[in-house]
Parts: C-alpha cells; structure tokens; sequence
C-alpha cells in the first residue's frame, strides 16, 4: 500500500492528537502556544503535499489522491493556517480562551480534506459529518452568551438535515445505479434523478445557497469572529471542490440537473444581494453577501468546461482569503470596548485606526471585484466560462448582482472614510498572528490578481 | 523611446507610493509637481519624436505576463493616444499646481492624484485588453475618495453614484471581452487579450452586434452618452476643482477614445448598424444638455452640462464613418479636455474667493479681477469654438465630416454649437460683467478680493495656451489624428 499519499492526513491527524494531549496539561496561560502548535502542524502538513506521489489509490480504492484535490488541500490548509494565528489573541481577550479550540479546526479541516479525495459517497459522508459536527461545537463555543449559542444550533438542526439529505441522496443514486462510488455514468431514471437532487440541496445548504441558506446569518453573526471567518471559507473551499467532482461524475449524468443549480444561483445571487442592504451589522452583511457568492459560485457549476471549473476554484480561494482578512480586521476591531460591528461603530474608523480601515476597505473592494484584486480575475473567468457554454443570460444576470452588492460594500467605506465618528471606542491591539493574516491574505489578494498563472494554470493542468 | 513611455507611465505611481509614505506636505506638492512636469515632458517629447507618415502603432513594449491566459504587457501609442497623452499629462501638471494651497491631507490628495495619472495614461497607452481594463477600473478608487474626501456638501451622494454608475458600465464592458475572447478561443484555439490577436479576427455579425453594445454601455457611462448620463452633474458639482478638471478632462475622454480604439476597429459591421441609434442618442445629448444648461445656476452645473453636449458631438463625428468627422472628434476629445478644465478652473477659482457658484451670488466681477476675467474669457472663448481655439478646428472638422453623408443630422448638431455659445456667454455676462444686479455690501467685499496668483495663472496659461498653438497652427495636431483615422478606415 502507498502510505505516502495520506502524508497530509497523517501529519495533520499526529498534529490533533499532539495539540489534544497537551491540552490535557498546559495551564491557560500557555494556550496561545497550542494555536501556534497547530499552525505548525497546518505548514508541515500543507509541505508534505509536495511530496505525495499522484495519482493513487489506497483502502480498497476509498481514498484517492490526484492534482486536484491535492490542491484543494493545500488551498484550505493555507485559509486554515490564517485562521489559526489571528484566533488565538482574540479570544484571549474575550476571556474565553479555551484549549479546545485549536485541535477542532484541525479536525474540521482535516474531515474537508477526507472530504474531497474519496471517490465513495459513503466516505465522503464520513467527511463531510466530521467536519460539520465539529463547526456546530465551533459555532457554539461562546458557551454563556446566547447569540452564539443560537447560532449553534440553528446550525446545528438545520445542518443535520442537510447530512441527511445527502445520505438519503447517495442511498438513492446507489439503488438506481448499484454503485457508491463516482464514474461517468449515463442514468436516466427517476429514483438517479431524485437522488441527485437531494445530494445538490445537502450541497447547497452546506454553501449556504437560497433556499437553504436560513442557518446562515445567525451562525455567523452568534460565532466567535475567528470562527465566522473559518466558518464562511475552509468549509466553502472544500465544498466547491466535491462539487466540481461530483458535477462531473454524477449530477451531469443527470441532464436537467443545471436548471437546479442555475436556479439556486439566481436565488442567492439576488437575495442575498438585496437582503444585505437591510443589515444594520457588518458582520451579518458579510454573512448576506456569503450567501450571494454562494449564487456567483453556482452559476460556474452550470455546465462540465474545464474553464468555468479552474476559473470558480480560483475565485473560491481568492474569496476565502479575501473574507479571511475581512473578518479579522473585524475581530481585532471587537477587541475594543463596546463594540458591536453596529454600522455606528464604524463612523469615522479611518480617523481611529487608519490602518485598519485601509485594509478592510482593501479586501471590500476586492469583494467588489475591482482590479488588480484577484476576485475580479475570478469574475472575469466566470464570464468568459459562462459565454463559452452558451449561459450568456446568466452571465448578465452575474453581472448585474455584482452591481447590485457594490452599493453594500461601498456603504461599509462610506461610514469609514466619508463621516466622522461620534462615539470613540478607544484603541485597540493587534498581535502578531493577526497581522500577519492581515497583510498576507491583503498579499496574496493582490499578488493573485497580477500573477494568477501561479495558482490557475495548476488548477487548469489538473482539470485536463 | 519605448522606456519613456513605459516612465511616464509608472513615474507618477511610484511617486503616489513615495507621497503616501513620506507624509510630508511640502515634499508632497513638491514632488507632484515635479512629477508632473517630467511626465508632461515626457508626453511633448514622445509626441514630438512621434512619426506620423508611418502606419501603426509606435513606441510599443510587449513583455509576456500571464501566458496561459494570452495576457502580455503590451502598451504603444498612435497619433490619437499620443496626443491624449501629452492633454492628459498637462492637465494633471495644472492640477497639481492648481492645488497648491491645499490645506486638507495634502499628502493623501497628492497620492491619489498620482495614482490617478497613471491610470489615466495607462488606459490610452495599453494595448492589451486585459491591461487596459486593469487601469479603466485603476481610476474609480482614486477617483472615488478624492470627490469622497474633498468634496463639497453632498459629495458622499456624488462619489456612490459615480462609483456605482462606471462600475455598472465596467461590468458590461468585462462581459464583452469575455465574449469576444470566446470567440478567439472558438475560433484559433487559443485565449488572448492582445488588442492585434482580436483586430484580426473577424467576428461574425451576431457577435459583433452584441459585443457593441456591451462594450457600448461600458463606454457609454463614461463618456457620458444620454441617458447614462446623471452621475456627471453631480460628480462635478461635489468634486473639488482638480478633480473636475481631470474629470472632465481626461476620464469623459476615456468612454470616446475607448469607442475609437475597440469598437470601431473590432466591430465595423455594427458600427454601421448602430448609426440611427447612436446619432439619436448623441442629437438628443447635444440638444438637451445644451437646454438643460442654459437653465442652470450652478457653474459648475452649467459646465458639466456643457460636456455633455460637447461629448455628444464627439460621438457623433466619430461614428459619421468618414475621415474628416473622425479627425474632427478625436481633436475635440483634446480641445474639449482643454476648454473644459479651463471652464473648470475658472469656476474653481471663484468658488475659493468668493465661496459660492450661484449666478445669483456673483455678478460684476470682472472690474475687481481683471486678470482672472481675462482668462475666463479666453476659456469661454475656448468653449464655444470661437476661431483661434482647438474647439474651432474640431467643431468645424466634425460638422463638415457629418454633413456629406448626413447633412440633417449636420444641421441639428449645429444647433447645439449655437445654443452653447449661448449658454457660455450668458454665463460670463452673469458672473462676470452684469453690475447693476450686486448690492452694496458685496462691493465692499470685492474691492479686496486677490486676483490670480502665480499658482492659479500657470494652468491657465498652460492649458489655453495649449488651446490656442493647437486652435492657430493645426497642422502637426490634425496630421497626427489623422493618423489614427487611417488605422481606423484603412486609408
């Protein structure tokens, strides 16, 4: 057996059981070790990548590792290893540091990553229920307040029927075509066809997509900030990879299955866009317009083209770590006192922190798309994708959302930069860890967008 | 000479990294001026070392970038770039100047500006479509704080509805590349964004009807074409002077020149197809921007509505499909930019001496300010193609070009000419002469008001100078448009 392609695992498995040990004896104060423990083992991890020999197969043909989704895995080991060092002095400072909580991204990543390098629906089951048990303790680590708990288990009920659909799915699609696992297969029955349907909502509801999308702002809202941005970008990243897989070896089997996820794409892209400008909190903004990529991402998985693919994995990664530096700026901004990401709170912030306001007023235009940031170069692809096979509606349908969320975005600037604040909440602390996620995701957000090839042309290689 | 393309280009935001870091306010307008002058020396020598009797594009620079994606860095510049350029980088340099008395974060607004600069020369220099959208959107975010930070009292209203509106017309602009570079995908086999890569392709009539207009509402929002055009009154009455000095100067020019450089070469077939709608959308602009300007009593309100009109001219020389109206609009994209952010300056400088644009505040300045008075002639003069001026070749060129084929058209654009003279003298006569209006107290004031000083008389002299050598000695400015017209109609 080739041991050598679930290096990435196994280091990461070692690095959980380490951390959960020493957890066991440290005393509080030594926590901020763990996280910085933790996101060693997240870079050993995402080193050893480089040296898996691919593609193979290993526990009877369960676990396979190609180009892809060894990609994938180094995508949401990298979002991971940023989460990971801006969390740690956040909750430090909410006095609710608990020990728990670097080993549970570990293992939350480490199910996304099962996740998608299995061909078996069963195994990716297995996956999938590892990570989203672990995101509902997440969720609910602010144990004594209740917003956080809400959030929990609104995720937690309505994520629960989410697995079950997809169990209920892969049961379906293993009546109708005798196999769990993926190959291009050609079934055109109404038990495939329900099958399929059902694995496509358990997908959506993981990606937050209209009409499942309900969990959506109170789990991100109730989170802890680290974890919301954990929470709106690792699950995603792995989410569209298994989508793409799946796409391809199983829901395209089934004709009509675009008019599916076309139809989920309309419905985030414009609800989430349009409920946005209600929100009196950015942070539940970010949630809304999480729901609205979650539409911009389906419309790339309309149709089986290699270009609309590489173009939407790039796009997830660079949105993952523009959100990832979005949320932090808001977290080290929730270590002031009194602060509630009220609209309010951020009058006049460019007078405060002009540093901090520059930066999110970087990664809210990067959301725009507007160039050099990476996201645009995602919506370039995307269209040219969409016109590619023939979608040129949905297309403009994209174009005219984008539009629409711009206004929201540029509300966010508008009370940083364009009013004086009122109410002053004092300064605020940033650690290392926190800045180093923030000048690196705002990096690479930039460094992206002027050298894509560096990540695309792997992805488009790997798609091929 | 490639270099010093490539210089003037990037100096400027180079020098927007240095202001931002420094944060010092001498250093700042010290450096932006310098900058600003190597820049616009730079652009004089380009365009003087610039061979018009050679066909295609000169001064080029190709560097491979994004290989997967047939994305190169590819700038060079014909006789219409060129002399966009060189507009361009004068007015910046009277912006810089123009704002030396600036008392509010002078390093920011510096930076911007800068950064701004190199958008702006980015856009008429690339050649690449990639690029060029690279730098069409460069320019939104400086653009964006400086009427956000600078501006006046409803400038928060003014910067979102610029931003939203050209970021409405980008959008549809992205999707038209996209469409296009799909069809050299189909068609060869391979993704490029290289502007020669797509000239040589011959699209289809269905595709290229629908890639004007999409690359149409892109073009349109910026120049601005009726009816996309209610961010510009507002835009311009918020922003700060140099802003609208580069506004109307440099950024209206980019929807025109964009016009000229993509849709006319890529898409012929519909350009011609386009002609009903576009003359109506252009005669509409020309007319009722004209009218709704001589019901204004705001300067600058009264000015922006002037562009428009102007702009609307330009669009019709340019799809007249005739070499002469061509020519004729490509100068007036110049002799515009110069006449309006003349216009601009003037109305700038009243604002700072007497804090008011109303007419109904103003009136019988013109025995105060002689000197002032005298150049805000001479930028009215500009404005209405009085003979002497850039406008008056131009205007001249375009009306001559449209009326062999469509001589009604001809006739009702030339309406507009009239009713702008009107509009813009009526306006000085307001501002400027009509005593028997002022009360007594505002006498008083006006007695001690300053004249121009050094920082105010060097863009005007700049810029009407420029105005007046291109308005007396033609000859190299319309050899150089024509230029382009050839590359244009092949002739």
């Amino acid at each position: 057996m080739n041991w050598n392609a679930i290096l990435p695992e196994a280091i990461l498995a070692i690095g959980i059981l380490t951390v959960f040990i020493l957890e066991l004896f440290l005393e509080r104060k030594h926590y901020k070790f763990l996280s910085v423990l933790a996101f060693i083992f997240v870079v050993l991890s995402g080193y050893s990548i480089f040296f898996v020999n691919y593609p193979a197969k290993l526990f009877f043909d369960g676990f396979s590792v190609d180009a892809l989704n060894l990609i994938g895995k180094l995508f949401i080991l990298a979002v991971t290893g940023f989460v990971l060092l801006s969390s740690y002095d956040y909750f430090s400072k909410k006095n609710s540091q608990y020990g728990e909580l670097p080993y549970l991204y570990l293992i939350a990543t480490l199910g996304l990553m099962v996740m998608i390098s299995s061909d078996n629906l069963a195994i990716i089951f297995t996956g999938l229920e590892l990570a989203s048990i672990t995101m509902y303790i997440l969720v609910g680590l602010f144990r004594r307040e209740y917003l956080s708990k809400e959030g929990a288990f609104k995720y937690l009920v309505i994520g629960t029927t989410g697995t079950s659909m997809y169990a209920l799915g892969s049961a379906l699609v293993y009546a109708s075509s005798g196999s769990m696992v993926l190959s291009p297969v050609k079934e055109e029955n109404t038990l495939f066809a329900l099958g399929v349907i059902l694995i496509i909502s358990a997908l959506a509801l993981k990606v937050s997509a209209v009409p499942f999308h309900f969990w959506t702002p109170d789990a991100y809202e109730g989170a802890p900030t680290p974890t919301t941005a954990y929470l709106s970008t690792v699950p995603k990243i792995g989410m569209y990879f298994l989508f793409v897989k799946l796409t391809m070896y199983l829901f395209s089997a089934f004709p009509d299955w675009k008019y599916v996820v076309m139809l989920l794409a309309v419905l985030s892209m414009f609800y989430g866009n349009i409920v946005a400008y209600a929100q009196k909190s950015v942070k539940r903004l970010l949630a809304y317009s999480s729901i609205a990529h979650a539409g911009y991402f389906l419309t790339a998985l309309t149709a089986v083209d290699k270009h609309l693919f590489s173009a939407l994995l790039f796009y997830v990664f660079v949105y993952a770590l523009a959100t990832v530096g979005a949320f932090t700026v808001l977290a080290i901004l929730e270590k002031k006192e009194g602060w509630t990401h009220h609209f309010l709170d951020f009058k006049g912030l460019k007078e405060e922190n002009p540093v901090l306001a520059s930066m999110l007023a970087l990664f809210l235009f990067a959301l725009i798309g507007i160039p050099p940031a990476a996201v645009f170069l995602g919506k370039l692809g995307i269209f040219f994708g969409l016109v590619k096979t023939d979608m040129f509606a949905l297309g403009i349908l994209f174009a005219i959302a984008s539009l629409i969320s711009a206004g929201y975005y540029l509300k966010v600037i508008v009370y940083m930069f364009l009013y004086s604040g009122e109410v002053r909440h004092g300064q605020t602390t940033v650690s290392a860890g926190e800045a180093f996620t923030v000048l690196g995701t705002a990096f690479l957000v930039i460094f992206f967008g002027l050298f894509p090839h560096v990540v695309l042309d792997f992805i488009l290689r790997a798609l091929s | 000479m490639e270099t010093l393309l490539n210089v003037a280009i990037f100096l400027p935001l180079v020098g927007a990294l240095l202001v931002a870091v420094i944060r010092n306010e001498i250093f700042a307008k010290v450096a932006s001026i310098l900058i600003g002058a190597v820049v616009a020396l730079i652009s004089l020598v380009l365009f003087v070392n610039f061979d018009f009797s050679k066909k295609g594009f000169q001064f080029e620079t190709y560097v491979p970038w994004i290989k997967t994606l047939g994305i190169g860095y590819h700038v060079g510049v014909d006789g219409m770039a060129i002399s966009l350029i060189l507009m361009t980088s004068i007015l910046f340099l009277a912006a810089y100047i123009w704002s030396w008395k600036i008392e509010d974060r002078p390093s920011l607004y510096f930076a911007l500006f800068l950064a701004l600069e190199t958008a702006c020369i980015g856009v008429f220099a690339a050649l690449d479509l990639f690029l060029f959208y690279l730098f069409w959107e460069g320019m939104l975010i400086p653009m964006y704080f400086i009427i956000g930070f600078w501006g006046h009292d409803r400038k928060v209203y003014a910067a979102n509805k610029f931003f939203l509106y050209t970021f409405f017309g980008s959008l549809f602009l992205l999707l038209g590349i996209a469409s296009i570079l799909v069809y050299g995908y189909f068609e060869t086999g391979k993704i490029s964004f290289d502007y020669f890569f797509h000239l040589g392709l011959d699209y289809p009539l269905w595709l290229e009807l629908i890639a004007f207009l999409l690359f149409g509402i892109g073009f349109a929002v910026k120049i601005p074409m009726w009816p996309f055009h209610t961010w510009l009154p507002d835009a311009h009455v918020e922003a700060p002077t140099a802003g609208s000095v580069i506004l109307a100067g440099v950024l209206l020019k980019m929807g025109t020149y964009g016009f000229v450089r993509f849709s006319l070469p890529f898409f012929p077939e519909a350009s011609k197809y386009y002609i009903p709608l576009i003359f109506t959308l252009s005669v509409v602009a020309v007319i009722y921007a004209a009218m709704m300007a001589i019901a204004q009593t705001h300067m600058k309100r009264l000015i922006a509505y002037s562009s428009i009109s102007h702009m609307g001219l330009v669009t019709l020389g340019t799809f007249a499909m005739n070499s002469d109206a061509l020519n004729g609009a490509i100068y007036l994209m110049i002799a515009h930019g110069l006449s309006s952010a003349a216009l601009f300056l003037g109305a700038g400088f009243i604002y700072d001496r007497i804090h008011s644009y109303h007419m109904d505040d103003l009136g019988g300045l013109a025995r105060y300010i002689p000197y002032f008075t005298f150049a805000f002639f001479l930028a009215v003069l500009a404005g209405i193609a009085f003979p002497g001026f850039a406008s008056f070749v131009s205007e001249f060129l375009i009306l001559l070009g449209i009326f062999e084929k469509f001589p009604v058209w001809a006739f009702v654009a030339g309406i507009g000419m009239v009713l702008g003279a009107a509009y813009s003298l009526y306006m000085f006569r307001k501002v400027m002469l009509e005593e028997e209006s002022i009360p007594e107290e505002r006498v008083e004031k006006w007695k001690k008001l300053k004249d121009l000083e050094l920082h105010h008389a060097i863009p005007f002299a700049l810029i009407i100078g420029m105005a007046l050598v291109m308005g007396i000695y033609p000859y190299p400015f319309v050899k150089i448009v024509e230029h382009t017209s050839k590359l244009v109609f092949g002739g």
